[in-house]
């Protein structure tokens, strides 16, 4: 019963891994990894690692989403001008 | 630089300061000398570039 | 299993569960919401978790979520203005709901902790993460025009 909150959190990041798999434009699929990384945090924080889990959150939460948000809008730019 | 600018750089330093060693006492688990030095120096760090970010936000 | 431990189970199934359906179905406007909404959730339960382990420094992931999510949003409002200045996502029940469950499990686990310096913590976590998440609202929502504009 103590692990029911584990079986939770495994469960959320599962669906979650799915749903960012399934998930076919960049842009959702980066604020679906954003929520992503927010469950492995909770994962490695039920699992007793918070160390893990606090780089987890800091990497997951706001560098992940900033890095492939300005990827995408890069690429974007490009495939514009490569039109005219 | 005036007296009166360079008395108030102080102040803002000051304040900056105290508010972040407030803060680093607040979220430390064991409060020790050690401690308290760390703090209050990277509390003058802070304090150096908090002043700087806001100068740097308040004059665009 | 104590109690505090089968809260965070409650609230991470109901709150992680929506977030997630959110996030990964609908329109865009609606996806951005649920990003926001997850960083709500998951910072109260896992203070609730730091609570039911008994371990004070677990409070610290805690923390940083409350500090780092808002950004996080702010990222996506900064970089996907374009696409949705069509329907401006606005939320604010659901916002004010979430934040009204925030500051109920800081109040309960301020009192369970009495007045010391961990309860002065868990009231400055309290109020990054509500003023965070009710900025990131309003910059969702175009309130903020700096954010569009950069």
């Amino acid at each position: 019963m103590a692990d029911a909150v584990i079986v939770v959190a495994l469960l959320l990041t599962a669906a979650s891994a799915t749903a960012a798999v399934a998930t076919r434009d960049p842009a959702r699929q980066a604020l679906v990894l954003a929520v992503l990384g927010l469950l492995l945090g909770v994962v490695f924080t039920v699992l007793q690692a918070p160390d893990v889990g606090l780089s987890q959150l800091a990497v997951g939460s706001a560098l992940t989403p900033l890095l492939i948000m300005l990827s995408v809008r890069k690429v974007r730019r490009r495939g514009k001008e490569g039109d005219k | 630089m005036t007296r009166r600018t360079a008395l108030a750089a102080a102040a803002e330093l000051l304040a900056w300061w105290a508010g972040l060693v407030l803060l680093w006492l607040v979220f430390i688990s064991t409060v020790d000398t050690l401690e308290r030095i760390v703090g209050a120096s990277v509390a003058a760090v802070g304090a150096l570039l908090a002043r700087a970010g806001r100068r740097s936000v308040i004059w665009r | 299993m104590n109690g505090w431990i089968l809260a965070a189970t409650v609230l991470l199934t109901a709150g992680g569960g929506a977030a997630l359906w959110g996030v990964a179905t609908g329109p865009l406007s609606r996806r951005v919401v649920a990003q926001n909404l997850s960083t709500t959730v998951i910072c109260p339960s896992l203070l609730l978790l730091a609570q039911g382990y008994g371990r004070t420094s677990y409070v610290d992931l805690a923390l940083l979520l409350a500090l780092l999510g808002p950004v996080g949003t702010l990222v996506f409002a900064r970089l996907l203005a374009d696409e949705l200045t069509g329907d401006r996502p606005a939320a604010w029940g659901l916002t004010w709901t979430a934040a009204g469950v925030g500051a109920a499990v800081v109040l309960v686990l301020c009192a369970v902790t009495g007045p010391s310096r961990a309860m002065v913590k868990l009231l400055v976590i309290g109020a990054l993460l509500i003023s965070g998440n009710v900025v990131a609202s309003r910059a969702l929502s175009g309130g903020l025009r700096g954010v569009r504009d950069g």
